[in-house]
């Protein structure tokens, strides 16, 4: 696997703030690159970095093994950017819109006329070609973005947070319209403070908090990291304390809490430990209605190495 | 090609109120110099005249007073030095011409009597003066060469009344010259206002923070994008300009065929490129599109104001002059005022004209250098 990109020592200060913190990592053709973090830690300065919009105080940072610079027209010409702000002319259509940002690559009418409507037809909005931005809403506002920075076929994507304030439906067709481009070959790197995109987009990501990498990897490795195996709620009704004292007496048990008649248990690693709770349930004839375990997510891992959640 | 024809469709989509803008605007001066047509009509032809007469009126005394009569309006003042005076400087009267005691003996006999006068010093009196000259020089040419009184009136009006047509075209048409200022001067704040205006506009567009950092990450080379964005500006610049001297030709008519005429549309399309250069300044510094009226009114009103474009520039205290030297209204307008003083054009009276287009060049220099800097400043977004 080639490497798209490679960041090495990036740092970058305001002031007093470091809001990258010596950061080092490569993104590989062809994959989608996950950067999760809260809000604040770094994820779109990283970005702007790396774009050369932003001057760095340490690092270097290549681009298709070549040097990014302010200048490098040769690198910028394979490059994508949607970013987190929405960025359209409010006097121009959807159509020239993405004509306009499209043209600022492709010269050629002929071929930009056929990319615009395919990144039209990308995110679905075929139907609003002659609408004005003021027109649209938030969701079809973010998918006029995100055509607009990817009409021209680059290579190498960036997308800032994409689906932030999106209706589930623009999110969907979002998301699906990611997974075609990088089917169509491109390489991405998808910033989110929303784990579960990752989990379902991602072949592999970087957790950042306060402009520091806490944990990177594919989704499986990084989940590895948490301590825990797997958390179980069971909804029963006034359940009574002595069984609860009992649970916690368990093999592998980390931590039981009942609350609003959910019973809830966190597992350490082992294994077998529904089968057992089950057993006991039986045993002693508590009734139950649902029971569910989950495995640990994203955010368990950075719940555990932060000790906050993701999202606040 | 794409910025310019983004350019023309950020500009179409605010068509309205530019065209509204124009439209008061043309109105505005359409109508100023209307009025002030029928104001100096009349008075700007005519000098207004008094002569106190202590010869008799016969002969050639009479034949002089006659001629001045049918050039001008005769004002009748009493003979007090207090009146006369009050009527110089009230301007009831342009020119006194006292003709002398034995004035038409004195002629005859080769004792070349002197004529006394009293000026405003006006352009109305530069006419009487001219006038009185003329009848001098030419009757003291025939009274050289003619014994009879009467062959010396008749030969003088004969010339007189040959040259009496070519003595007013060939002098200043003051007239519409006066209008051509007049509409210049305005021009000053069209130019502005509609360059500033614009450009801000579009700018304001181009420029946003958000659609600026497409632009620079974009493969397309950031210079020579900034230079496509000021072709662009500069044609719509010069489309107003034209638009403005097209108009000029229609309400000012034969006087802009004339040489001043031509200086007049060079002075302005000087001033033009210096507005535009302003406006691009103002239009890289600006980002918030509701600022933009209020900058059109402070820097375009402003400037006209201070440097006269309504107001003549003689109704200004100096103060506000001195001060409106740092405008480069102030050396467009300037011209203007100029213009309508020079008879002919040469070596001497042109100079002052070059050196205030100079100023606005420099002017336009340093603008282009400011906006340079805070272009290549603004690329990172620190
Ligand atoms: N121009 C600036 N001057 C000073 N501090 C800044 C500036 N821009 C960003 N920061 C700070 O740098 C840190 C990282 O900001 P950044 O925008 O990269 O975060 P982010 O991960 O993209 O957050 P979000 O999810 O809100 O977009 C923040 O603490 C922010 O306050
Ligand atoms: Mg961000």
């Amino acid at each position: 696997m080639k490497n798209v990109i490679e960041v090495k020592n990036l740092t970058k200060e305001y002031k007093e703030l470091k809001a990258v913190d010596n950061l080092s990592f490569a993104v590989q053709e062809g994959e989608i690159l996950g950067l999760l973090g809260p809000n604040g830690s770094g994820k779109s300065t990283t970005i702007n970095c790396i774009l050369s919009l932003l001057n760095f105080s340490e690092g270097s940072i290549k681009i298709f093994g070549k040097e990014m610079k302010p200048d490098a027209y040769d690198i910028k010409k394979d490059i994508g950017v949607v970013f987190q702000d929405v960025a359209v002319f409010e006097e121009l259509s959807v159509y020239d819109n993405i004509d306009y940002f499209c043209g600022l690559y492709i010269k050629d009418k002929r071929v930009r006329k056929k990319y615009v409507e395919e990144a039209i037809q990308l995110v679905g909005l075929e139907e609003f070609k002659n609408f004005f931005p003021k027109k649209l809403s938030g969701g079809l506002l973010r998918r006029l973005n995100i055509a607009c920075g990817i009409a021209h076929k680059p290579k190498l994507i960036f997308l800032d947070e994409p689906t932030v304030a999106v209706d589930p439906q623009s999110r969907n067709n979002i998301l699906d319209g990611i997974k075609m481009l990088r089917d169509r070959g491109a390489t991405i790197i998808y910033t989110t403070h929303y784990m579960e995109e990752v989990e379902i987009l991602c072949d592999r990501v970087i957790i950042l908090d306060k402009g520091k990498i806490i944990a990177s990897g594919t989704n499986a490795e990084v989940k590895a990291l948490a301590s825990i195996e797997e958390k179980v709620s069971v909804e029963a009704i006034d359940l009574d304390k002595k069984y609860i004292d009992e649970i916690k007496k368990f093999k592998n048990v980390d931590e039981v809490i009942y609350n609003n008649n959910i019973l809830f248990i966190r597992y350490k690693k082992g294994k077998n430990n529904l089968d057992t709770l089950l057993d006991y349930l039986k045993e002693e004839h508590i009734k139950y209605n649902k029971i569910y375990s989950e495995r640990p997510t994203l955010n368990d891992v950075f719940l555990e190495l932060t000790g906050k959640e993701l999202r606040d | 090609m794409t910025v310019f024809r983004t350019f023309l469709k950020v500009l179409n989509k605010c068509k309205t109120p530019i065209i509204m803008y124009t439209v008061f605007l043309i109105f505005f001066g359409g109508f100023n110099i209307q009025t002030s047509d029928n104001s100096t009509n009349f008075t700007a032809s005519k000098p207004d005249i008094l002569i106190i007469n202590k010869d008799c009126e016969k002969g050639i005394t009479k034949n002089l007073i006659h001629y001045i009569e049918k050039n001008s309006n005769i004002i009748d003042i009493e003979n007090k030095e207090e009146k006369i005076n009050d009527a110089l400087f009230y301007r009831d009267v342009n020119y006194i011409i006292y003709i002398p005691d034995h004035f038409r003996e004195d002629f005859l006999n080769h004792k070349n009597p002197k004529i006394e006068v009293k000026s405003t010093g006006d352009y109305q009196a530069s006419l009487a003066e001219m006038m009185l000259e003329r009848y001098m020089k030419i009757a003291n040419t025939y009274n050289k060469n003619l014994s009879s009184e009467k062959k010396i009136i008749k030969n003088i009006d004969d010339t007189l009344s040959k040259q009496a047509k070519v003595e007013i075209t060939s002098k200043l048409d003051t007239d519409h010259l006066e209008k051509a200022t007049f509409y210049y001067n305005f021009t000053n704040y069209c130019l502005l206002a509609g360059c500033i205006y614009v450009i801000c506009l579009i700018l304001s567009s181009f420029k946003n923070e958000h659609i600026q950092k497409r632009t620079i990450i974009s493969s397309m080379n950031y210079k020579e994008y900034n230079r496509k964005l000021l072709l662009s500006n500069s044609l719509f610049s010069i489309v107003l300009w034209l638009f403005y001297v097209l108009l000029s030709f229609i309400l000012l008519g034969n006087i802009m065929f004339t040489l001043h005429g031509l200086i007049y549309i060079i002075n302005s399309f000087v001033f033009t490129l210096c507005a535009l250069t302003l406006a691009f300044l103002l239009g890289n510094l600006v980002s918030n599109k509701n600022a933009i009226n209020g900058i059109v009114n402070v820097i375009a009103l402003g400037s006209s104001f201070l440097c006269g474009a309504f107001v003549p520039m003689e109704y200004l205290p100096n103060s506000v002059l001195t001060i409106a030297h740092i405008l480069p209204s102030y050396w467009f307008i300037k011209t203007n005022e100029l213009l309508k003083t020079i008879e002919s054009f040469n070596l001497e009276t042109i100079k002052p004209i070059i050196l205030n287009m100079a100023v606005i060049v420099i002017f336009t220099i340093i603008f282009v250098v400011i906006t340079n800097i805070i272009s290549s400043k603004k690329r990172k977004i620190n």
